[in-house]
């Protein structure tokens, strides 16, 4: 009842229930038009300057087939996470927990296998754990009315326990090689984890696109009081982004078992922030200002280029820690300042 | 220019519209010191828009206000405030989590010394203030939340006398009191303009205005109709001049309801509503007329599963319906059009077509999977058939005016083929065209067979647009009347709870 009833009173306090008033009056558009084109295409344009920035510094290594294939190494796991992360920002929430979710599944295929499971019932037992946590958080977000935050806070954190519990604080190791393949093999020359990456990517793009849940999750997170009163269940709606974020969650942390040949507590920890930043830097490029697949994996692109191109340039991991929170600060301000003039 | 100040407050030729339409047109108000002014009007006449401007929520298209002949800039609520301007609101009046003495003196410097609050000095304050009111027995350290709503009212008043309030307006505020606490709050009201300060006094209960109120303005369709001594007018006349003139000829000819009943509502109760029974045939246009907060919005979102009803029963086509949702009561053929559009009809920020699909999405789906061309047909359909003004299916509805966003509301619902139709304030704020093209629209589908019940503060488009018209006051259905040649002052009066002579 909360989260729609919030929902409706933050519109009601936005737009009064007066006679005709509708958005922006006429006068005030041409200003936001103005700056669309520029704030829309702002975040693209500054991945393309990042880019072409140290392909001038280091031409002869940033630029190179490796390196690029580095990079998309590097962001396939995160292009994972962010990506259902997605779906639970175009309802309208967030899942504080996926990186958490992400280390305790890797834990749970790891114990699997090491257990002498095979590589399909580890892999399914891992993303059933991802399920449930998804499951425990749709749960408490659309049902209990707990915010978004604080569930999936507490669960971060239990769950985050839960990895410790199964991994017994050790770093989990040895695993079959046949295992190994799904995150260090390659095909037509490229790292297997891009192309899940790819097929995750693409199969949220196509479920939000061209499926009534995917349409659900649109109209719930732009205005669940509408979504309600035009017949959709809001709440199973809500409960199955955060399912969906907790078995992609699972999934990435499965691959990162495997690419790092080992699991321990904390290994997918750090994905949970560079996701949702991942995700607010795509939302600057929707013209409405909502999570969106692709500018999600552009999110995804420029956290890469900006950790792998500080690397080569030989900047230290603390400087580039500091750079990437400038980066998004920046990002984020300049889309609000061309959004100003209709919010 | 003048050394007498012959008025507190002078508002000139105030004038907004919001989006095209205009909330305001000219509105003149001036309030004296020392004087509680009545500002009346029916629902959607302009009297939030104004109180909003005089307090610097909104600032005007044109036209000036000048307090004690200084003009006032419009800088937001802040601005007012110094001016001395300020407002009470029903239920923002007062921050329930904080003492009550922080409350009165919220807002102002916090009496301090060396960094720390003074609690001694602020409780000081604060006492004074009640005093003034003669309210000192209300404890100042008390969370202001834990107070009756009466106290907290007096709790907002001293607020406001202490930051030297010239002009007092006051919303509704005895919406919440018992008649023993209005008393208490007259008594205060009439000490303050004792002591010259301006109260603007707004209110639907007319029998308060008239015992209480020196001078009233009575405003409709965003105009000042007139300012006037109370004494030398009565209740029926400030009713008919609230009121005005009809606008028969917006309204499309009457149809002839068929046999049957669609719709049978019997002792249907909810939070506000109490013990509702009343039946639409098909084809039969039923108006609900009454005032804000009378229970006619929680009336049609029980029908249409919206809310939950705590007793009574409601009967489709011959079959009781026990739905709980509206998803259940889509499917029973009963659709809703919302009253507050913005929040609760349409998405803003997306396209037409998929404001108009999600709420047709098994129609246009096969397997889960939606094919885009079901909604740019069911889109475009939609378009061409309410006319609706755009630059095609992908237009964001953010962008449509007002009429034309509702028109996509009703697209959504319309799609479905509703047997029952239910409109709450279905031309609520878009201009006389497009309400011309929806009433014809109501009618078009009664006369297909559509059992319809719309909703509206406006009397006259319940007169004009529905067979039949049932008021409601306080929860309870108050009277029945065909609209065909029915008195708005008659209904009225249904509205207000009084018997009818």
């Amino acid at each position: 009842m909360n989260t729609a009833q919030k929902t409706q009173a933050e519109n009601k306090a936005a737009a009064p229930p007066l006679p005709g008033n509708v958005s922006a009056p006429a006068g005030k558009r041409p200003y936001a038009s103005a700056l669309g084109p520029i704030k829309s295409g702002g975040t693209i344009i500054g991945f393309a300057l990042l880019v072409a920035a140290f392909g001038l510094m280091r031409p002869d290594v940033f630029l190179t087939f490796g390196n690029l294939r580095n990079v998309l190494e590097q962001v396939a796991i995160l292009a994972i996470i962010a990506a259902v992360q997605t779906v639970v920002m175009v309802v309208g929430n967030f899942d504080l927990s996926v990186g958490a979710t992400a280390s305790v599944s890797g834990a749970v295929v790891a114990q699997l296998l090491i257990a002498g499971q095979g590589t399909a019932v580890a892999v399914a037992g891992a993303l059933v754990v991802g399920a449930l946590v998804g499951a425990v958080n749709g749960y408490l977000t659309a049902y209990l009315k707990l915010s978004a935050f604080v569930a999936t806070l507490a669960t971060m954190t239990s769950v985050s326990g839960l990895a410790f519990i199964t991994t017994d604080g050790t770093t989990l190791f040895g695993l079959p090689q046949g295992f190994m393949s799904l995150g260090q093999g390659r095909w037509l020359g490229l790292p297997i984890p891009i192309f899940m990456a790819a097929a995750v990517a693409l199969v949220v793009w196509f479920v939000l696109r061209n499926t009534t849940i995917g349409r659900r999750w649109h109209a719930v997170g732009g205005n669940a009081e509408v979504a309600k009163l035009s017949g959709v269940n809001v709440n199973r709606v809500r409960f199955l982004a955060f399912v969906v974020a907790g078995v992609g969650a699972a999934l990435a942390g499965v691959v990162l078992t495997s690419r790092l040949a080992s699991a321990t507590a904390t290994s997918g920890d750090s994905y949970m922030l560079l996701a949702i930043a991942a995700v607010f830097l795509g939302m600057t490029i929707s013209k409405e200002g909502t999570a969106n697949i692709g500018g999600t994996l552009i999110g995804v692109g420029i956290l890469g280029v900006l950790s792998n191109g500080l690397n080569i340039i030989g900047v230290s991991t603390y400087v580039q820690q500091f750079l990437t929170g400038i980066i998004i600060i920046a990002a984020v301000a300049f889309s609000r300042l061309g959004n100003k003039g209709v919010s | 220019m003048t050394t007498t100040i012959q008025h507190v407050l002078e508002a000139e030729g105030i004038t907004k519209h919001f989006d095209g339409v205009f909330a305001l047109d000219g509105v003149d108000l001036r309030i004296r010191p020392g004087e509680i002014h009545a500002l009346l009007g029916e629902n959607g006449a302009g009297k939030s828009t104004l109180i909003k401007i005089l307090t610097g929520v909104y600032s005007p298209d044109a036209g000036s206000i000048r307090v004690e002949a200084q003009p006032m800039a419009f800088k937001g609520v802040g601005a007012a405030h110094k001016a001395g301007v300020v407002a009470l609101y029903q239920e923002l009046s007062i921050v329930p989590n904080v003492s009550v003495a922080e409350n009165i003196v919220l807002g102002d410097e916090l009496p301090s010394r060396g960094g720390l609050v003074d609690w001694k000095e602020l409780r000081r304050v604060a006492r004074k203030q009640l005093e003034r009111l003669n309210q000192g027995h209300i404890p100042v350290h008390r969370m202001a939340g834990r107070l009756t709503p009466v106290q907290q009212t007096m709790v907002a008043v001293a607020r406001a006398i202490a930051v030297e309030a010239k002009v007092l307006i006051l919303d509704e505020p005895t919406a919440a009191l018992t008649d023993h606490e209005i008393q208490d709050l007259f008594r205060v009201l009439r000490s303050l303009r004792a002591e010259g300060v301006a109260i603007l006094y707004v209110s639907h209960r007319l029998e308060e205005v008239f015992e209480l109120c020196d001078r009233a303005t009575i405003m409709r369709n965003g105009t000042v109709i007139t300012t006037t001594e109370v004494a030398d007018t009565t209740i029926d006349e400030v009713i008919s001049t609230m009121v005005g003139r009809r606008q028969d000829e917006l309204f499309p000819a009457r149809g002839v309801p068929g046999p049957g009943t669609a719709v049978e509502v019997a002792g249907l109760s909810g939070r506000r509503v109490k013990d509702a029974s009343f039946s639409v045939r098909p084809g039969e246009v039923l108006g609900i007329g009454g005032l804000a907060g009378s229970g006619r919005s929680e009336l049609l979102r029980i029908i249409a599963g919206a809310q939950r009803s705590s007793s009574g029963r409601i009967v489709v086509d011959g079959q009781e319906c026990s739905h709980r949702t509206v998803a259940a009561a889509l499917d029973r053929g009963i659709a809703l059009v919302p009253e507050e559009r913005r929040s609760q009809g349409v998405v803003l920020s997306q396209s037409i077509g998929e404001n108009i699909a999600v709420g047709n999405l098994k129609a246009i789906s096969k397997w889960g999977l939606v094919a885009g061309s079901r909604i740019r047909s069911l889109a475009s359909n939609s378009i061409a058939e309410l006319q609706i003004k755009s630059r095609g299916h992908q237009q964001i509805v953010g962008q449509l005016s007002g009429g034309n966003q509702q028109k996509v509301v009703l697209a959504k619902y319309l799609a479905r083929n509703p047997k029952v139709l239910l409109l709450d304030e279905p031309t609520r704020g878009i201009d006389v065209g497009t309400k011309s093209e929806i009433y014809g629209l109501i009618r078009r589908l009664a006369t297909q067979g559509t059992a319809v019940i719309v909703v509206s503060s406006e009397l006259p488009e319940l007169i004009g647009l529905a067979d039949r018209i049932i008021l409601m006051h306080e929860g309870r259905i108050s009277g029945e009347v065909p609209a065909e040649g029915a008195d708005e002052e008659q209904l009225l009066t249904y509205c207000y709870g009084r018997a009818a002579s």
